[in-house]
């Protein structure tokens, strides 16, 4: 076992999967294991490590390097300049006890102990004192949250027996943060790319945007075509432009010139902008100073420039227009000495755009593209945070060094190493809190973002995993739109196509395909270098006309988005370049593609693109050899070495365009670039679990994702020591008979989450109509489906102002000697014994708290009294207290954490599901001895209703059952694979089947168990993969005939935690009132809910008390009825917002006699 | 539930308080810890934050079904 296991060198190993070293390998059927080499390189969950690693240890440092300098105001001569920027490893931060701070920390004791996985950031400073340079290094700044098995994480290389040391599951994917104990994951957000124009079209015209995304600030420009008339448009600006003065305002540049950059030599485009030059004349602009001139009154005052003119003189128009074009609009391209003709182009391109787009719709861009697409990782998310927030610091910092120079008489020089700390607490602060909450808020960018992170679901190892590869899309989930929802053609690899939620979130959250990777930045300055040396013929854009640029087979090399170069021979380039990256000379995750529409090469080097490794194919023969993958057999290299000489490479979306991609070595031809290392990669982690998926219904495996995330498994191998709020795991789980390679891969194998029942498809006691299902009780009894709940009640004795703590009492004793009954299961220290049956309302936790919390100014002692606090079991099924762990925290109060056990045997109503989307409850557990047996005494564990599966679809299901039966029969388990567009199983398991005894399609003669006579059909039986969902009677059970009220409206409380009624809501009324069932109404309405007498007087309407009228001052008309005081309540609450109220009241049955109706004041009266 | 609820008498408190200790466990090094109540709570031997409560030495008898 290698040095580094992570649990692919069984896949890796020269005898895997009954394979031998000397047995022959066959490059079509072999290259699945390139697979396992990339997945320990890339994939899945490594994207989040990647982008955390590549903020810790360069975005970090340059973020830090922009803004380096902290210079006074007040004294010229001082400045403090930070150097560098180092990110330790995680260490403890307790408060108090110093003998553990800076101690290193495992993640495990963060999850018990409620603490923060966070490591110390170090800063070198230097400034001057007394004309000498003063370095200081190794100055801790602040606390930065690790993410686990990043590079900053003691997790990251560690192998097996390392993580057992830490308590940790090696399986474990990692790629989550711990914030007070409670795993954090920032999900992958989706968004349209930055810097990139997009056009689009809608009933108002032709709009082509841009997103400007700098360090500095984030806005959006626009170029519209709106009648006829082409403006640009911005948040700064109070009115649209026309676009010529925009362009004149660049300055340098003639009408003609003007023309030619942005129509070239096509006279239809030329006739479109010369009405746009109207609009220039109309507003008498002619020269550079006017078009300035004109932008600068309308820029608008304050916003984004308030800070700048505050305090000094009002600045004349042209500045402001100067200002606008130079910092504000289309901020990402940066203007080098006063040079506009770079952003000049930019705005011609656009313009073209526009142009184009309105003479041909196909040249609108799709946004739902997803080369149009950006991810944003946990990295950039950081990233943008910790640059606020260092922003803020410095800013204190500054304000903290004025202060001091201000003052009239120093005592000593000024020294900002103490302050650094201090001021370096908000930044720690404004991290972890920004993860606890979710909330992420960039107030440079005006970002506030709610719901970034999520609790890492711990129901099942799928679920965990699941989430890390799950994208939350920006899109609001209310607009009805189906375009970012469906399933669009340029997902296919890069995201998996069945694993989406249904409802709401349909299509909006995606899941990441199992080969795909997120690129991180990869710079521009190698590939800007090497562009004008690549091909002879390349032009520097700069340099060019417009005429050049627009002439016939003239292509524009653009570099993420911006125009860089010129070429006439396109295709040799990109050749070129590809052969630069294969070879290694530019990063292997630098995309580029031709885009014929437009004449232009996109070169994208930015962060956030979506790609996936391909097997590169020449002159229609792969360059994958068998002697590649014996050398990956034999360990001696690995997938980036596959990268580095040319046998694969990435591609991004984009680029896949411009590929041509043969799905085996079958199909190979001369004009195929590139070859698929493995189809079933189409599909992502969880879809992966399902056995020949493409044999069943789309929606079917859909379901399955969802489903598979809810079953009962092994979640961790550290499953039983962390102290989950809530955990569910099988007793017994069992790897699957069929599996796939995607199973091996994410090891579910290693933690499955069900049972391989024996399944008859037949129909039997009518208990199993509407997919309910049929249990052997023997099965029970022998442990099908048992499982276990862990349930988590932790208390933090909190510590008052009054210097007081909580405390832990003794339990109370009672006359006989012997605790209190509710106290039964304490140990005199106050908290359960571990070990013993735990029941409902019994205490687990008895805490005391202070009477007295308040602090005391006056310095008296308060009271000496506690109040019980205790914490109660709940639940009405007793549990086992399992474990008891006592700690402190950060804060050094003392944590109590109890967990107790259920063990559970399913029961009627408790949810299963096969792996195809097929759920069912238990609707009747039968004895074994009434069960169908076969002749080979084969009793099943569960019965399915045939019925089933005509509507529903699920092939995979039948062959499912069919392959796992062959692989029983015949001992051979390298039988039971079931992958994605791999195999059509029937023949060759028919075969085996029959080999060793059985009918070829895996029916069989079964007896009645009832009657005792042979079934009239063979029975179709096997084993299939059964998950138990989360789901169980015994968590939903509820009833109630009288119970708790809600204290204000008396109403029965709500929900079954509240012990709360059923609500007979308002369809429910609506059908009563219809039937007439008015007795049964009111009983519902008010004897069994709120029913009040309230006191009413007939004479002013309004309510009296005591048969007293306040308003008519006196008895004579108050009488008594029975009402909702949820009606009461409204009548007095309008009252109190001086409305009022009056209530007529008539006798809806007068008595026969005209008497005076009878009440009970009538008697008063008399 | 036998009997009402009392409020607690600070009297059988103070019984309990002294020189009651309660065995522990070391999450880390498995060592017994004695522990007195408002102790820090610390594995003597490793050092250790993380205790867990000994299991009762009590009979327990589940119902195997």
């Amino acid at each position: 076992m290698g040095a580094n296991d992570d649990g692919f060198e069984a896949l890796l190993e020269p005898f895997y999967n009954g394979k031998k070293l000397t047995d022959p390998i066959s490059t079509k059927e072999d290259k699945y294991q390139l697979l396992p080499a990339f997945l320990k390189v890339k994939g899945l969950v490594k994207q989040h490590i990647d982008s955390y690693n590549y903020f810790v240890e360069e975005d970090i440092k340059k973020i830090v390097q922009s803004n380096r300098m902290i210079r006074s105001d007040q004294d010229p001569n001082f400045w403090i300049e930070i150097t560098d920027i180092r990110v330790g490893m995680p260490t403890r931060d307790d408060a108090n006890e110093l003998r553990d701070a800076g101690k290193h920390v495992t993640p495990q004791e963060c999850r018990l102990r409620d603490l923060n996985y966070s490591a110390p950031v170090f800063i070198d400073i230097a400034y001057p004192r007394d004309r000498m340079r003063v370095v200081r290094k190794n100055l801790a700044l602040c606390r930065m949250p690790v993410m686990l098995k990043s590079s900053k994480c003691y997790l990251s290389g560690a192998n097996n027996r390392k993580m057992q040391e830490m308590q940790e599951c090696p399986l474990d994917p990692g790629g989550y943060f711990i914030v007070g104990g409670t795993e954090k994951v920032i999900l992958i957000q989706e968004q349209l790319s930055k810097n990139r124009v997009i056009v689009e079209k809608d009933d108002k015209g032709v709009t082509a945007s841009v997103t400007s995304s700098t360090h500095e600030r984030k806005s959006k420009t626009y170029v519209a075509l709106r009648k006829d008339r082409i403006v640009l448009q911005h948040n700064i600006l109070m009115e649209p432009i026309p676009i010529i003065i925009v362009l004149k305002a660049f300055g340098g540049m003639s009408d003609y010139d003007i023309m030619e950059l942005v129509a070239g030599g096509d006279t239809v485009y030329q006739d479109d902008l010369l009405m746009s030059f109207d609009e220039a004349t109309k507003a008498g602009v002619y020269t550079q100073q006017q078009a300035l001139e004109y932008i600068g009154l309308r820029v608008k005052m304050g916003g984004a420039r308030k800070g700048r003119t505050f305090g000094g003189p009002r600045r004349n128009p042209i500045d402001d227009g100067l200002d606008a074009l130079t910092n504000l609009i289309i901020a990402h391209i940066t203007i080098k000495d006063s040079d506009f003709y770079p952003k000049a182009i930019y705005i011609a391109m656009m313009v073209r755009r526009v142009l184009m787009a309105s003479h041909n719709e196909k040249l609108v861009d799709d946004r739902d593209f997803v080369g149009n697409k950006r991810l944003e990782l946990a990295g950039q998310l950081l990233s943008l945070l910790f640059e606020d927030l260092f922003k803020g610091f410095v800013a204190t910092l500054k304000q903290q060094m004025e202060y001091f120079f201000k003052r009239p008489n120093r005592t000593a020089a000024y020294d900002p190493t103490g302050s650094i700390g201090v001021n370096g607490r908000g930044i720690t602060q404004g991290l972890t809190r920004a993860i606890q909450s979710g909330n992420w808020t960039v107030k440079r960018f005006g970002m506030a973002r709610a719901g970034v992170t999520h609790v890492l679901s711990r129901l099942s190892y799928i679920a965990a995993l699941g989430m890390m590869t799950r994208i939350s899309s920006q899109f609001e989930k209310t607009r009805k739109v189906s375009g970012p929802r469906a399933l669009q053609p340029s997902q296919w690899g890069m995201l998996c196509t069945s694993d989406t939620p249904e409802g709401e979130a349909c299509g909006l959250v995606k899941n990441l395909a199992l080969m795909t990777h997120i690129t991180t930045e990869a710079g521009t300055d190698a590939v800007e270098e090497l562009i004008p040396n690549l091909i002879s013929g390349v032009e520097r854009i700069q340099t060019q006309t417009g005429t050049e640029m627009h002439k016939e087979g003239s292509y524009i090399i653009h570099v993420n988005g911006t125009p860089y170069a010129l070429t006439r021979r396109p295709e040799a380039f990109a050749k070129a370049f590809k052969q630069k990256r294969r070879s290694g000379c530019v990063s292997a995750f630098v995309g580029i593609h031709i885009n014929q529409h437009f004449s232009a090469i996109h070169i994208a080097t930015d962060e956030g693109r979506i790609c996936r490794p391909y097997i590169i194919v020449t002159n229609g023969k792969s360059t994958l050899k068998a002697e590649h993958l014996r050398l990956l057999q034999l360990g001696k290299v690995g997938f980036e070495d596959f990268l580095r000489n040319g046998v694969i490479e990435y591609l991004d979306v984009n680029e896949e365009n411009d590929a041509l991609i043969a799905i085996s070595e079958d199909d190979i031809t001369p004009a195929h670039t590139h070859m698929e290392i493995e189809p079933f990669t189409i599909l992502g982690a969880v879809a992966g679990l399902i056995p020949f998926p493409h044999h069943n219904q789309s929606p079917r495996n859909t379901y399955q994702c969802a489903m598979g995330k809810q079953a009962i498994g092994a979640i961790a191998y550290n499953q039983f020591n962390r102290i989950d709020t809530l955990l569910y795991t099988s007793l017994y789980p069992q790897r699957p008979m069929v599996i796939t390679k995607t199973i091996q891969l994410i090891h579910y194998d290693k933690l499955p989450a069900g049972q391989n029942a024996t399944v008859v498809v037949m129909s039997y006691s009518g208990y199993d109509i509407e997919d309910a299902l049929v249990l052997n009780k023997a099965s029970l009894d022998r442990g099908f489906g048992a499982c276990q709940v862990f349930r988590k009640y932790s208390v933090e004795m909190q510590k008052y102002r009054s210097g007081r703590k909580d405390r832990l009492g003794g339990p109370m004793i009672g006359e006989d000697g012997k605790p209190i009954a509710k106290h039964r299961c304490l140990d005199k220290d106050g908290l359960a014994i571990v070990g013993s049956k735990i029941c409902q309302g019994e205490t687990m936790i008895l805490r005391e708290t202070p009477v007295d919390q308040e602090a005391h100014v006056d310095g008296s002692r308060g009271s000496d009294e506690y109040r019980p606090a205790p914490v109660n079991y709940r639940i009405a099924d007793p549990a086992i207290i399992d474990k008891v762990m006592i700690s402190d925290t950060e804060r050094n109060s003392q944590i109590i954490k109890v967990q107790t056990r259920q063990t559970r045997r399913p029961e009627l109503g408790d949810k299963f599901s096969s792996r195809h989307g097929q759920k069912g409850v238990v609707g009747t557990i039968v004895e074994h001895e009434d069960m169908p047996f076969s002749d080979t005494g084969l009793v099943p564990d569960i019965i399915m209703n045939p019925h089933g599966f005509p509507s529903r679809m699920t092939v995979g299901k039948l062959f499912e059952c069919l392959t796992g039966k062959a692989a029983v029969v015949s001992g051979h388990r390298e039988l039971g694979f079931g992958d994605a567009f791999r195999s059509h199983p029937v023949e060759e398991m028919g075969r085996t089947l029959i080999e060793n005894g059985f009918e070829w399609g895996g029916k069989d003669y079964f007896t009645s168990g009832i009657t005792g006579e042979p079934h009239e059909a063979y029975l179709f039986n096997g084993p299939i993969f059964y998950q138990r969902l989360k789901h169980m009677v015994q968590d939903k059970m509820h009833s109630r005939s009288r119970g708790p009220r809600a204290v204000l409206t008396r109403q029965p409380t709500e929900g079954r935690s509240r012990d709360g009624g059923l609500r007979l809501g308002e369809m429910e009324r609506d059908c009563l009132i219809a039937y007439g069932a008015s007795q049964l109404l009111l009983e519902r309405l008010m004897i069994s809910s709120d029913a009040t007498q309230v006191d009413i007087c007939e004479q002013c309407g309004q309510l009296g008390y005591k048969g007293y009228c306040q308003t008519c001052k006196g008895h004579g008309k108050v009488t008594k009825m029975t009402m909702p005081y949820a009606a009461k309540l409204l009548v007095q609450e309008l009252i109190s917002m001086n409305v009022g109220v009056r209530m007529q009241i008539e006798d809806k049955f007068p008595d026969p006699e005209p008497a005076l109706p009878m009440r009970p004041k009538k008697s008063v009266h008399a | 539930m036998s009997g009402t609820y009392q409020p607690p008498n600070t009297s059988s408190r103070d019984d309990i308080k002294e020189g009651n200790v309660i065995y522990y466990t070391c999450g880390d090094c498995a060592v017994r810890v004695p522990l007195e109540p408002s102790a820090p709570i610390r594995c003597q031997k490793c050092g250790a934050r993380v205790l867990y409560k000994e299991r009762t030495k009590r009979m327990v008898q589940f119902e195997a079904r």
